[in-house]
């Protein structure tokens, strides 16, 4: 019997289809690269009451924002936000991945149609559904009333709750679908191999399932955190002063204050936190996930 | 001693009948095979057994002891699948300690045994080895290793050699029968490869559309097959269309058939004048000019359609005067001109009565 492990198969053809990426990057570039370098020199330049901004050069946008408590104070709800937005959909989501993945149901079709849904309706007209369901006199305050549960109505929009529940619902499919890929890739024989060592179910999937998700995992939380954090109609339409986020800020201080360059400083703020706290997670899930293959 | 018994089992998926009343009784320290082909009922035998699947009716025993409601995890088995299965997030010995951690095994006793197991499936030198940096054969030893390491009263196997080459899966039969004999353990091994539950098992099942068409031992199977589609499924036969002519006793009859009257062996108890078909294997058929002919041999006549050499063999397809064609095997010393005139001889007790 050869006591040989299988040669490790070379990446065939180093840089063949190289021109494939062009379109891609071309509208990377084009769409993205370039404005974010615009609004980074916007954010730099002083303040115009005639133009968008004057022509010298200043970093007083960026130390007037840092040394400002209620901006950290938004800068801190929107990434409580997004991490509780991202914390709740994993739990939610988890479960509904792993059952697609594993039922043969002639049911799944319709719950890949109900686990889509929330992306088959406009933002705007989904969100304006949700103000009806948690305004003051909205569907849920009725119907707790009707329930003798409560005397007077919760305060369920215009915070950070409202703004949570709606973002929660919305970006839901964004951890189900590359959860389900990554759990229909582990094959049923592993969790059987298990139980028939001796694991239960639940070991079975903390020492087993689990791990393996971890890629999974990553992309699908990664993905809400970013998609949450960013979020604009939502938090617009449900945050109400008590659930304002950066980017409501950000456009009020360019729609409504024409203030630009500070606008863009704080674009650029939030978008260098978002960068951080997304390479410090990939660098700790990576710790995790160094023993997959 | 019965180890496992397997007591009229019955299974539906819907409208689909996949187990008619199963029973099988296997003793201590056997080797049994479940062969068919695929849909025919093996490999949910085999789920029933390990417990990923709940039979409607029927018990299941692991010796005195009643499993047929209890979980997987609690039935002390030990399984190995097509696929492997190892963890692939473990290293060789993570996934051989895994079973003896579910047990509480302490860690000495552990080491002791993953070092004996691996030794014996000769892969020493492998615990730190993630299971993608080996070989299928190495992973299928690691899995084997992974089932055995829990001295399971039971192990599984589920085709498990269906994902390597022709010649690694010669060598792995007769690794597994090896190893299963100096561990003495009751195996059940599912497969749709006859040649491999030929050498392997002491006992075949051989299942057909969710019901045991014939469970026998290799030899019994493949020279007394129950049905003309046990005889077809294991190996080639050639079969001709009589009637008994006189019963001589025991196993012994005369058939009257197209091509004259012939010697066969069949069950006892078969009435005069009831149709049958004799089945005769290729192999055991000689041309009648060559060798020692033995008293009370049958003698047909026919002529080549065709020969095909094969090296080692030649083999034949003789059309008989009644139209019938057989198969037979001859030395690929042997030279056959087609066309030629050729008349063949058997002996009674390779001709084998079926029951049509």
């Amino acid at each position: 019997m050869s006591a040989q492990a299988p040669a490790r198969v070379e990446s065939s053809g180093r840089g063949s289809g190289t021109w494939m990426v062009v379109p891609a990057l071309a509208l990377l570039v084009l769409f993205f690269a370039l404005p974010y370098l615009s609004i980074l020199t916007m954010s730099l330049r002083e303040a115009s009451t005639r133009a968008v901004y004057a022509d010298g050069f200043t970093i007083a946008h960026y130390t007037t924002a840092l040394g400002d408590g209620f901006i950290w104070g938004i800068l801190g709800r929107t990434l409580m936000i997004g991490t509780i937005v991202t914390v709740l959909a994993l739990l939610l989501g988890y479960p509904v991945a792993y059952h697609l993945a594993r039922s043969r149901s002639r049911w799944t079709s319709l719950l890949y149609i109900f686990v889509l849904s929330p992306l088959l309706v406009g933002l705007v007209v989904r969100t304006f559904a949700w103000m009806i369901i948690l305004s003051n006199n909205g569907v849920a305050n009725q119907a707790l009333r009707g329930l003798g549960l409560i005397d007077f109505p919760l305060q369920l929009m215009n915070n950070t709750l409202g703004v949570t529940i709606a973002l929660t619902h919305v970006f839901l499919p964004f951890i189900i679908l590359p959860l389900l890929g990554n759990l229909q890739a582990i094959s049923p024989d592993l969790a059987m191999a298990s139980r028939s060592l001796g694991a239960s179910r639940l070991r079975t999937f903390l020492k087993v399932t689990l791990p393996l998700s971890l890629p999974g995992i990553q992309a699908g939380t990664i993905l809400v955190f970013v998609l949450s954090i960013s979020a604009y109609v939502t938090p617009a339409m449900l945050g109400g002063s008590g659930g304002r986020t950066m980017s409501v800020l950000v456009v009020q201080y360019l729609i409504d204050s024409f203030r630009w360059p500070a606008g863009a400083a704080l674009a650029i703020i939030m978008a260098s936190v978002a960068i951080i706290f997304v390479s410090l997670y990939l660098r700790l899930t990576a710790r995790a996930m160094r023993r997959l293959p | 001693m019965t180890a496992l018994t397997i007591d009229r089992v019955n299974k539906r998926y819907g409208q689909l009948h996949i187990l008619k009343d199963i029973s099988i009784a296997i003793r201590e320290g056997e080797f049994i095979s479940l062969l068919g082909p695929s849909g025919c009922g093996k490999t949910t035998t085999l789920r029933c057994i390990a417990g990923f699947e709940r039979p409607d009716s029927g018990r299941i025993l692991f010796g005195t002891r009643d499993v047929t409601a209890a979980l997987p995890e609690k039935r002390d088995i030990g399984m190995v699948f097509q696929s492997y299965a190892l963890f692939p997030h473990m290293t060789v010995a993570e996934n051989l300690a895994f079973g003896l951690e579910a047990r509480k095994i302490a860690p000495d006793e552990r080491k002791r045994r993953i070092g004996e197991v691996l030794s014996m499936v000769r892969l020493e030198g492998y615990e730190q080895r993630f299971p993608r940096e080996l070989s299928g054969g190495q992973q299928q030893r690691v899995a084997l290793a992974r089932a055995l390491v829990i001295e399971p009263s039971v192990l599984l196997l589920d085709e498990p050699l269906a994902n390597l080459d022709a010649t690694l899966r010669d060598e792995m039969r007769f690794f597994i029968r090896d190893l299963q004999q100096r561990v003495g353990i009751t195996s059940v091994y599912v497969t749709h490869d006859q040649s491999e539950a030929m050498v392997m098992s002491d006992r075949i099942v051989v299942m057909n559309a969710g019901e045991i068409d014939q469970l026998g031992a290799p030899r019994e199977i493949y020279e007394r097959p129950a049905s003309a589609r046990v005889a077809d499924f294991i190996g080639r036969s050639n079969t001709l269309q009589g009637e008994i002519a006189e019963a001589l006793g025991g196993e012994s009859y005369r058939i009257a058939t197209s091509s004259g009257a012939i010697g066969a062996e069949g069950p006892s108890g078969l009435s005069v004048g009831a149709k049958v078909q004799v089945m005769i294997r290729p192999e055991n058929i000689r041309i009648a000019d060559t060798g020692e002919a033995r008293h009370g041999d049958n003698l047909i006549s026919g002529s080549v359609v065709k020969s095909i050499y094969q090296g080692n063999a030649n083999q034949l397809s003789i059309r008989l005067a009644s139209g019938d064609e057989m198969a037979v095997d001859v030395s690929g010393r042997t030279l056959i001109e087609p066309d030629a005139a050729i008349s063949l001889r058997f002996a009674p007790g390779d001709a084998w009565l079926l029951a049509s």
